[in-house]
């Protein structure tokens, strides 16, 4: 497994997870209001956390993206993927398993239009909550690798 | 080790929710902090015989969409009602509420007030018009039928049950 180690290799992991969530968050930026609204069609969140979910979720996706394929902060921003993939993957997962007409709320229509699309994101988000997890155990804390230096 | 992260965590969530905040604050599309979202799937008082219920107005100035209970969905169908479904025409060919006319939210919301009401001038502004989709967890019945009512429509209905819960309790349909 020593591959994993390469740098090229987790550079390249690196631009394919920060490269999918500034894609994923462009839109959302764009539009808040029907993001909140697609949020809210997934009925997992209390009303009240709606809109302030909306708000900072985007830029969260933004930041972390941006600092993982830039190499800033790389092990934190690994870890708010990690936390934010699983978050989407227990909401996908619910609706999937509620049976929720998503594909009818048509705001997430350009991401989740059908049964059988939910289906593809859970196993998409599953493959880049392994590749984020491959690049934050591999990312060593600075001062270590200072010291290895 | 362990702080370093957390040192990190903390900047990257601070950045994000400063960015978040502020931009939402410059931003022409913003959205409020807290919205209320419950009134959206709440029934409204039911348009019983013997009193007609009060027209509610929206902060914008047209009259705020009804939601109906099946009951009375099923008395206007009976009653001749027109019936609007909101789904894309591929689902709407899959089956519908029986007579009832396909207008894709997506296609008809981006659309002027002119075109709007070209495509609505066959229906008479004063008589109850029910939007509908898919079932129950359904949203563009919601908003299809805000859409109308901004154009001017002062009877629309929104049936939230949709086509899921109408083909289950067997009433008429067709493709």
């Amino acid at each position: 497994m020593n591959f994993l180690s390469n740098k090229y290799f987790l550079l390249i992991l690196r631009l394919i997870v920060g490269g999918t969530f500034i894609y994923a968050c462009a839109g959302k930026l764009l539009n808040q209001e029907l993001f909140a609204r697609a949020i809210y069609n997934y009925k997992f969140l209390p009303d009240v956390f709606i809109n302030i979910f909306a708000i900072v979720m985007p830029y969260l996706e933004l930041v972390t993206a941006v600092f993982l394929i830039l190499g800033i902060f790389k092990r934190g921003s690994a870890f708010m993927i990690i936390v934010m993939l699983i978050v989407f993957i227990i909401s996908l997962t619910q609706a999937y398993a509620r049976g929720l007409d998503i594909s009818c709320g048509c705001f997430s229509l350009e991401t989740v239009s059908e049964k059988s699309d939910i289906l593809l994101r859970i196993i998409e988000d599953i493959f880049l909550l392994v590749a984020t997890f491959i690049i934050f155990i591999k990312s060593k804390p600075i001062i270590k690798q200072e010291i290895q230096q | 080790m362990k702080r370093s992260l957390l040192k990190e965590i903390i900047i990257i969530v601070s950045v994000s929710v400063f960015l978040g905040f502020t931009m939402n604050i410059i931003s022409p599309n913003k959205i409020p902090l807290i919205q209320d979202y419950s009134s959206r799937h709440q029934i409204d008082s039911v348009s019983s015989d013997k009193q007609k219920p009060v027209r509610q107005y929206t902060k914008e100035g047209f009259v705020k969409p009804v939601n109906v209970k099946i009951q009375d969905v099923k008395k206007m169908f009976d009653e001749g009602a027109v019936f609007i479904d909101g789904r894309p025409p591929e689902e709407f060919a899959t089956g519908h509420i029986k007579g009832a006319v396909n207008i894709p939210y997506k296609e008809f919301k981006d659309k002027t007030v002119e075109q709007k009401l070209e495509i609505l001038k066959a229906y008479d502004k004063e008589k109850p018009i029910v939007s509908y989709c898919g079932g129950t967890e359904c949203e563009i019945s919601i908003d299809n039928a805000y859409e109308m009512a901004k154009a001017g429509y002062n009877e629309l209905k929104i049936y939230l049950g949709g086509y899921k819960e109408w083909n289950e309790l067997g009433y008429p349909t067709e493709k």
